[in-house]
């Protein structure tokens, strides 16, 4: 836009100035100039969270940008609080680069679909948000749903292998999760990881829980949102859905690499390759408020999920807007039916029972509340386009299911919950699994959630006995004042949430799959994984990394297989950046990289 | 350590900064004139304090919503500031030593508070045209300051290079940040009202010098360690802090054209409206 301008004053101050008299053949010449647009140096602005919300994103930031400009690119950052962060790339797509932690879900192999699905381009929240286009990884993305086996293997290692190549997003490290916990009231810190609800319903409590707290799990948190919104259909509140995830029950949970009734009590896929199944619930399933959880709540929360107006306004051809969140899920789901009050059968689409069985671990809502939110939103009476409010209310107080009940929020400062007396898995005559037997019972009282301005002083509420457990993981800087206090214990636990640079590829130079692919090799995993993190996290090329499904190919050998650095030792190797870039079809002048028609 | 045990420790600190700032700078006078004036002061101003409370509690009210309003509408400038100044907050900090660093806590927290209340209570007992200027000058630095966070949203150098500059407030003090966090916003920070209100004081006490002692002496050296104290804690960016001391500047030569102003006017309108009858 700048340089428009600019070379249109140009062009107005070369006429203006008498020094060439206007002819035709002048004009003539100015006509075909300004069919050559001058290029301009190559800008790119990353968007992450501040120092504050998260111990490593603004140090990676800075990092990659210091890369970057190594290589001539003009790099600048942009910090956001993570509420906003979340609005303005996964709603509204504006961005070049963010860089933030991918979802824990993103550890399946069928929540790549979409997350890289083109069909997903268009659509708010973690779908497909980089606006990534590729034919190949939409017919894999397709085949894995489809097939079983090797073939369904093979689908995968070619759809990661393209997806490497073509780089939608850069895997920049996969972290270990720090804690600091207080092991004097509770016990079974390392049962499950924090970053789930199962971690907190893991947890003993120790014979000797002193009287002053009293039941009480404290957990000091860095993250703000969940004190103001607990609704579980909210993009821009719900980082890993832990805290909702103990207010509402999904059908099932995986649980040690196997997904095993909850809220059901058994499912059973029909033999033929019909791709139905039907579920029981559990017997004497209660709603926090009393209510009965019935087989219409279950085929609603399906139908809600799938489309958040319910059809309420089918006499227009109007398109159904599904939830953002649990998108991929409830794709898998054709149809669901009650039979009865506690069953139901379940109408998948064309997807094989090992991959549709992912759609049981959504959250259950209740249909006597959620009905009322099928209507358009609006601000003061003005309807404000396509979001129902559904998908906006801050759903306080939540009405869920779950193993604990909402007691009260001091939006900003605290949010509490209670255990939940009546919850259907405390009933004698429940059928218990491996995971109810683990998972089935809270073992504290109350659970308060309070919010602190960082890690360090999260840590040190724990050191001081006002708090348990750190909720939002802590930086490596942050490990030699847990073990300095005898008090206060170390917990690190292995992360399957990545940090990613996600491209947006609708953008001028970033919809070049080669362009992103030299911008991956500026980045050095094995210096973030040694010097950033400390050594609490590794490199890795893709989201599967630590699953069966991980081709051997993009196994890391002290170096990216696939998007090798270019440089060594954290330093760019200047010469061969611009090497690289050149090969792209870039230019460099004065040492800026120079590219394409702007 | 929660949050109340901190609230006690500044109030008890501050508390007895008070008594020693009394005594030194105010003059050893028979208590009940002292206590006297002091009535007729305040009732004076009192108008006045309304509107300072008013603004206060607004303040409190909105920078709630201030906050949500900023994203909205505000333009993130974070990036901006780091282009205009660089690593200048890094380099102060690259002096830093343990000792520095409990000086200047100290004066970011206590020694702020003390100034902000101090001369309150000292103008109380003397005159009420100090009074009067530090209150309006308060209230127009907090207003102004509030709708500059709404048009800015910025984050502090501790926030943005955090490889280069330390939290040395919150590493070294980690419970001082549940009393901040609940009187600051982190994207609020331009400009450093620690600094504007800091600079404030002492400009009114510079103007008003010779009648307290050596407390415009003790307000100069004070306000600059605060805005020091500011940028070496990786808190505020050297921009934040000029910006702070134009406001500071700028509030106060409002304030004093209104209480004098005020003070003319009385004389004025009687003279005035001789004239016109006149005419």
């Amino acid at each position: 836009m700048t340089h428009l301008t600019a070379r249109r004053r140009a062009l107005l101050g070369a006429i203006g100035s008498g020094t060439i008299t206007l002819t035709g053949g002048c004009l003539r010449q100015a006509r075909s100039l300004t069919g050559w647009e001058s290029s301009q140096q190559v800008r790119l602005r990353i968007k992450t969270v501040p120092d504050d919300a998260d111990p490593y994103a603004l140090t990676l930031a800075r990092t990659v940008a210091d890369w970057f400009r190594a290589a001539g690119i003009d790099t600048s950052i942009t910090p956001m609080s993570e509420q906003e962060l979340h609005r303005q790339t996964l709603l509204r797509n504006e961005f070049d680069l963010f860089l933030m932690r991918l979802p824990p879900r993103f550890t399946d192999p069928d929540a790549l679909y979409t997350l890289l699905h083109s069909r997903f381009a268009e659509d708010p929240g973690w779908q497909n948000p980089f606006g990534y286009a590729n034919l190949d990884v939409d017919d894999h993305l397709e085949t894995q749903r489809r097939t079983n086996g090797s073939q369904r293997r093979d689908a995968l290692r070619q759809l990661q292998l393209t997806a490497a190549r073509t780089q939608p997003f850069t895997l920049l490290t996969v972290p270990d999760d720090v804690r600091a916990v207080r092991t004097t009231n509770y016990s079974n810190w390392r049962a499950s990881s924090l970053d789930s609800s199962l971690g907190y319903l893991s947890l003993e409590r120790s014979d000797d829980v002193d009287s002053e707290t009293g039941g009480t799990l404290r957990v000091a948190i860095t993250d703000r949102r969940a004190t103001t919104n607990l609704n579980p259909l909210s993009v821009e509140f719900r980082r890993t859905g832990t805290l909702t995830g103990l207010v509402y029950d999904p059908l099932g949970y995986v649980f040690q690499d196997r997904l095993m009734p909850w809220l059901a009590e058994t499912w059973e896929f029909s033999d033929d390759r019909s791709s139905t199944a039907q579920v029981t619930i559990r017997k004497g399933a209660t709603w926090h408020d009393g209510k009965a959880l019935t087989a219409d709540d279950v085929a609603f929360t399906y139908r809600l999920l799938s489309d958040t107006t319910l059809g309420s306004d089918s006499d227009e051809e109007t398109a159904p807007l599904p939830s953002p969140r649990y998108r991929g899920r409830s794709s898998l789901v054709a149809n669901v039916n009650p039979i009865g009050d506690r069953t139901v059968e379940f109408q998948f689409a064309d997807v094989t029972p090992s991959v549709a069985r992912r759609a049981f671990t959504v959250p259950i809502l209740p249909e006597h509340i959620w009905k009322e939110r099928t209507d358009v939103a609006s601000i003061a009476g003005i309807q404000t386009g396509s979001v129902t409010e559904a998908l906006v209310t801050n759903n306080i107080p939540p009405v869920g299911s779950g193993p604990l009940r909402f007691v009260r929020n001091t939006p900003r400062e605290e949010v509490v919950f209670e255990r939940f007396d009546d919850h259907v898995l405390h009933q004698v005559d429940s059928p218990i699994n491996d995971l109810v037997d683990q998972a089935g019972d809270a073992a504290f009282d109350t659970l308060s959630i309070q919010v602190v301005g960082s890690d360090v002083t999260a840590a040190e509420m724990v050191a001081n006995d006002t708090a348990d457990v750190t909720g939002t993981p802590v930086g490596a800087d942050v490990i030699p004042r847990i073990g300095r206090r005898s008090e206060s214990e170390l917990l690190v636990q292995r992360s399957s949430s990545a940090y990613v640079l996600g491209y947006n590829t609708r953008n001028q130079h970033l919809n070049n799959p080669r362009f992103r692919h030299t911008l991956a090799r500026l980045i050095d995993g094995e210096y973030i994984a040694d010097a950033i993190v400390d050594g609490y996290g590794r490199p890795a090329v893709g989201p599967l990394w630590d699953t069966e499904w991980y081709p051997s190919e993009l196994q890391w050998e002290e170096r990216n297989p696939i998007a090798n650095f270019l440089g060594s030792e954290g330093e760019i190797d200047v010469a061969r950046a611009r090497a690289a870039f050149r090969e792209a079809g870039y230019r460099y002048e004065d040492g800026k990289l120079v590219g394409g028609r702007t | 350590m929660t949050l109340l045990h901190v609230v006690l420790q500044v109030v008890v600190v501050v508390a007895l900064l008070h008594i020693i700032g009394l005594y030194t700078f105010v003059p050893v006078r028979d208590v009940r004139s002292l206590l006297s004036d002091a009535q007729t002061n305040a009732r004076d101003v009192a108008p006045t304090a309304l509107l300072f409370g008013i603004v206060l509690l607004a303040n409190g009210f909105i920078r709630d919503a201030g906050v949500e309003l900023s994203w909205l509408i505000g333009v993130n400038i974070t990036g901006r500031i780091h282009a205009l100044e660089g690593q200048f907050v890094a380099t102060l900090q690259s002096y830093a030593t343990p000792e520095l660093t409990a000086l200047f806590s100290f004066a970011y927290i206590f020694g702020y508070v003390f100034i902000l209340t101090f001369p309150v209570v000292l103008y109380v007992f003397h005159d009420t045209k100090p009074l009067l200027t530090t209150l309006v000058a308060y209230s127009l630095n907090y207003a102004i300051g509030l709708g500059s966070y709404v048009l800015f949203v910025a984050y502090g150098p501790r926030n943005y290079m955090p490889e280069l500059v330390e939290s040395l407030l919150y590493t070294s003090w980690p419970q001082a940040q549940l009393l901040t966090s609940q009187v600051n916003v982190n994207t609020n920070v331009f400009p450093s009202l620690h600094a504007s209100l800091a600079v404030t004081v002492a400009l009114i006490a510079y103007r008003f010098r010779g009648r307290y002692g050596q407390w415009h002496s003790v307000a100069i050296v004070l306000a600059t360690l605060i805005a020091v104290s500011t940028m070496y804690l990786g808190i505020h960016w050297l921009t934040d802090v000029i910006g702070g001391v134009v406001l500071a500047v700028l509030s106060v030569s409002i304030a004093t054209r209104i209480v004098d102003g005020n003070r003319n006017r009385t004389a004025i309108r009687p003279r005035i409206r001789r004239r016109l009858r006149q005419l």
